[in-house]
């Protein structure tokens, strides 16, 4: 059974693995619109996360979709009652909040919306909605934050120039070993060999990717393996469970997955 | 009846004599599908080819039961260089085939480790411990691996003090690969050590590039693949500049003397082919030697040099491309000279009759691939309502500020798809060979491919151009020019399609870059690279092996940077060792029948463009 939801009290765990945590800070400070890049599961949403609770800043994640909308975002007019109400989207509320708006996958929003994003990015920091007519002049706590995974790229599928160049940026990647070693104790429970081990088994298979893997094996995925581990599950199996089942479906790829788990955890 | 007996004798006492458990045999087909994978993964290069390796002589003491039969010389050791890592066809070392198989995924992980510098006992005691520090779930399968095999090496106690102390060096670094061993003075061959990687591997400097033609390339392949795939010891020896005088026909009588270089031009009237090769198996070393006289195969080739007169129509003086050097890591500017030609005897010509049919069919298929329809919301009209519009249109009626004029329907208009296709066919002369009676050779294959695809592409309406590619060196790429993208397909571009003849080689490099340049001039928002291919990248000068692969890579990747979409369609059955490495996992098609190849391009068009 899942254990009941309890608020975070403290920032989230968030192992640094550089200076970011301070970059993020003084962009904050200075008002700057931050896009991170970084391969999936590397702790993008884990970072803006821990920052968000480090700032005391409320934090509004939307993750972006090829059908979102600018009315998704800014906000619009439900009916009820026999009146009509307006409902500020998640963008606004965060502007009137004055916390952080992360969209997450930013490239997946249609282009057209995108653009609403554009007079909060510079110096003006407003957000003009069209349908009650009002233009939101941003607080200086608030802070626009947006991610994407460059590994994704599709011809189709690219952020815009004119919009990329209005965010300063950060490229995040796999944590080292040492770091990744201590994430996955942490998120997990497991000792410390063990821990070392799937992060060696990690090495080995980021080897393939873009060979053999479309994508590498992220850390959230070395998370989940961990604690299956952690709960008693054989570690062969976890890592199969976990890591070489969602990796590939071909037959013959995860058959030499199943090899390279076997040189860390003998089945 | 002496000679039945004989043989019989002879196989019974092989069998009696032969230490293997063919019933446990694991053979290296049974691997070859993940092996790549798994060699990468333990941090072997990528680029390298898996091949199979053939036995040399090991020179150790041999059991006298051996001796009588004649066996046991030879053993298949396992290694890396820089063109492939080679392992055994088979191994039946243990009774257990799991056993068997666990020893391949050693062999390969210590191929695959770093190898660190030392002699060949300490090296491979390194690198041993070195995977075993690292790998801790192989250490198991080495412990097993160990156990199963000391018992088969002979008892030191039994051996001459010299090999006594290698062999009890050799025990020491099985067992206990961390500890450090004193280097031993030379002694009589150790007894194989077949967890290990070869103690002399063949090396490759002496090939030399003039001679080394890629068999697969030059030849017909009617020998089986297998075979191909072997790799002989070899070294290059200088031709005897001595007249033949009197001896014009050296018979190869026995085996014997097959193994040394004698000092005698062997002229064209060679064995039969298999013959040839099962000799090659039982030798240590081939002599390879430049030779004015060459064999039917090569000799054709040499003669399919055309006149400058009947050569194709050049088109401007040629353009200068770059080349990638893989051992300098940087691009070279200016290094290839690309020809663009227009095939000589090209008549505006039909559609031949027998494909006809097919192509209408592709024709029918293509226009029902009808172009994208995408929803447009907020139109002023069309087919469906716009719930969403709606209600916010209400809700804002309702609030006082409802726009006058809202678009409250959905439209399907017909998208313009805005793609092109640059479709880049490899006329070199290994498109020559035979696949089939019905088929006739590859380079029929990819005429008919052409020609279907291009029906198939102007049904369907989106641009494309055609082109093909030899090479002669890197002063002549042959860049063939059948349909621009300007031009309409009509029966002159028919006519081009049909007029292609294969020649020369591979240096798939230039002709990439050249049809990069073309595609990035069209204005579409999707362009597609298609290659159709039958073999490796190679050339005369250098651009066998590495050298291509790596120059071919850079073009790759050059293309995907520039926003281009490359694709591989290859109809060679070995391209699993170095295609991944080429267009990454989901960049090529392998066609196990060349006759499948249209109908495979038309339908993988279908499905990149849907």
């Amino acid at each position: 059974m899942n254990a009941p939801l309890r608020p975070e009290l403290s920032a989230p765990f968030y192992q640094a693995q550089g200076d970011e945590c301070q970059l993020f800070e003084a962009a904050w400070q200075q008002q700057l619109p931050v896009l991170i890049k970084g391969p999936t599961g590397c702790g993008k949403t884990r970072f803006v996360a821990h920052m968000a609770a480090r700032l005391g800043l409320p934090l509004i994640t939307v993750s972006c979709h090829d059908d979102l909308s600018a009315a998704d975002l800014v906000g619009r007019h439900l009916i009820g009652d026999g009146q009509t109400v307006w409902c500020d989207g998640p963008l606004t509320r965060a502007v009137r909040q004055g916390g952080i708006c992360y969209l997450d996958e930013v490239v997946e929003a249609r282009k057209d919306t995108t653009v609403v994003l554009h007079p909060l990015t510079d110096d003006r920091r407003i957000l003009p909605i069209e349908r009650t007519g009002e233009v939101l002049l941003a607080p200086p706590g608030f802070m626009l934050v947006v991610s994407y995974n460059p590994g994704y790229q599709h011809v189709l599928k690219t952020l815009k120039p004119s919009t990329r160049q209005r965010f300063v940026a950060m490229s995040f990647d796999f944590p080292s070993a040492e770091v990744e070693q201590q994430v996955v104790m942490q998120e997990s429970g497991l000792a410390a060999a063990q821990a070392q081990q799937l992060v060696t088994l990690a090495g080995q298979l980021r080897r393939l990717s873009g060979y053999d893997l479309d994508e590498s094996v992220s850390t959230r995925l070395l998370v989940y393996a961990a604690k299956l581990m952690a709960s008693g599950m054989r570690p062969a199996l976890a890592c199969r469970t976990a890591l070489a089942e969602p990796l590939s479906d071909e037959p013959d790829t995860v058959a030499a997955l199943l090899a390279i788990i076997h040189t860390q955890f003998p089945a | 009846m002496e000679d039945i007996v004989g043989g019989w004798w002879d196989k019974l006492v092989q069998r009696a004599a032969y230490r293997g458990h063919r019933a446990a045999a694991v053979r290296l087909e049974q691997v070859a599908p993940i092996a790549p994978v798994f060699f990468r993964a333990m941090g072997g290069d990528p680029a390298l080819a898996l091949r199979s390796t053939v036995g040399t002589e090991h020179g150790a003491r041999r059991r006298w039961l051996e001796r009588i039969a004649g066996t046991g010389e030879r053993v298949e050791l396992a290694w890396s260089d820089q063109q492939a890592f080679y392992l055994p066809e088979k191994i039946e070392l243990f009774a257990d085939a799991a056993l068997n198989r666990e020893l391949y995924f050693w062999l390969m992980a210590l191929a695959a480790s770093t190898r660190p510098a030392g002699d060949w006992l300490n090296a491979n005691r390194q690198a041993a411990a070195a995977c075993l520090s690292a790998m801790p779930g192989l250490a198991a399968s080495y412990q097993r691996l160990v156990a199963a095999h000391l018992p088969q090496r002979p008892d030191p106690a039994r051996l001459p003090p010299a090999e006594a102390a290698w062999e009890r060096a050799i025990r020491q670094a099985l067992l206990q690969p961390q500890q450090a061993l004193d280097t031993l003075p030379p002694a009589r061959a150790p007894y194989p050590l077949p967890l290990w990687l070869h103690p002399a591997p063949p090396t490759l400097e002496h090939t030399a590039p003039s001679t080394a033609q890629d068999p697969q390339q030059s030849g017909p392949r009617s020998k089986p693949q297998q075979r191909q795939r072997r790799r002989y010891r070899a070294q290059r020896v200088v031709q005897d500049e001595r007249k033949n005088g009197m001896l014009m026909i050296f018979r190869a009588e026995s085996l014997f003397t097959w193994d040394e270089y004698v000092k005698v031009n062997r002229h064209t009237d060679e064995d039969d082919d298999d013959n040839a090769a099962a000799a090659a198996e039982d030798m240590n070393r081939l002599s390879l030697a430049q030779d004015a006289h060459t064999k039917g195969g090569k000799l054709k080739f040499d003669l399919d040099l055309p006149a400058a007169a009947w050569d194709d129509t050049p088109l401007g003086p040629g353009l200068l491309l770059p080349e990638w050097n893989w051992k300098q890591q940087r691009l070279v500017d200016d290094h290839c000279r690309l020809q663009p030609m227009l095939p000589r005897d090209a008549v505006p010509a039909a559609l031949p009759a027998r494909l006809l049919p097919l192509a209408r069919r592709l024709r029918r298929q293509f226009q029902a691939l009808a172009p994208e329809r995408t929803r447009k919301s907020g139109q002023e009209c069309g087919p469906d309502i716009d719930i969403d519009r709606v209600i916010r249109f209400m809700a804002e009626r309702h609030s006082g500020v409802a726009q006058s004029e809202p678009g409250l329907y959905q439209a399907w208009p017909p998208g313009e798809r805005s793609l092109a296709c640059l479709t880049l066919a490899d006329l070199s002369l290994s498109t020559e060979s035979w696949v089939g009676d019905e088929a006739g050779r590859v380079i029929d294959v990819i005429r008919d491919s052409l020609l279907l695809f291009a029906e198939a592409l102007s049904a369907a309406g989106d641009s494309f151009g055609l082109y093909g590619f030899s090479s002669i060196r890197r002063q002549e790429v042959r860049f063939q020019v059948l349909k621009d993208f300007a031009e309409r397909y009509d029966d002159s571009t028919r006519g081009r399609i049909l007029a292609i003849r294969p020649g020369y080689y591979t240096r798939m490099g230039a002709a990439i870059r050249q049809s990069s340049r073309i595609l990035l001039q069209q204005p579409a928002a999707r362009r597609l690279l298609l290659i159709i291919s039958d073999g490796k990248p190679n050339d005369l000068d250098h651009y066998e092996g590495r050298h291509g692969i790596e120059d071919t890579r850079q073009a790759i990747l050059e293309a995907r940077r520039d926003g281009l979409l490359p694709f591989c369609l290859t109809v060679d059955r070995e391209a699993g060792d170095y295609l991944p490495h080429l267009f990454g996992h989901r960049g090529y098609v392998v066609v196990q029948q060349a006759q499948m190849l249209p109908s495979v391009l038309t339908r993988l068009y279908a499905q990149l463009t849907a």
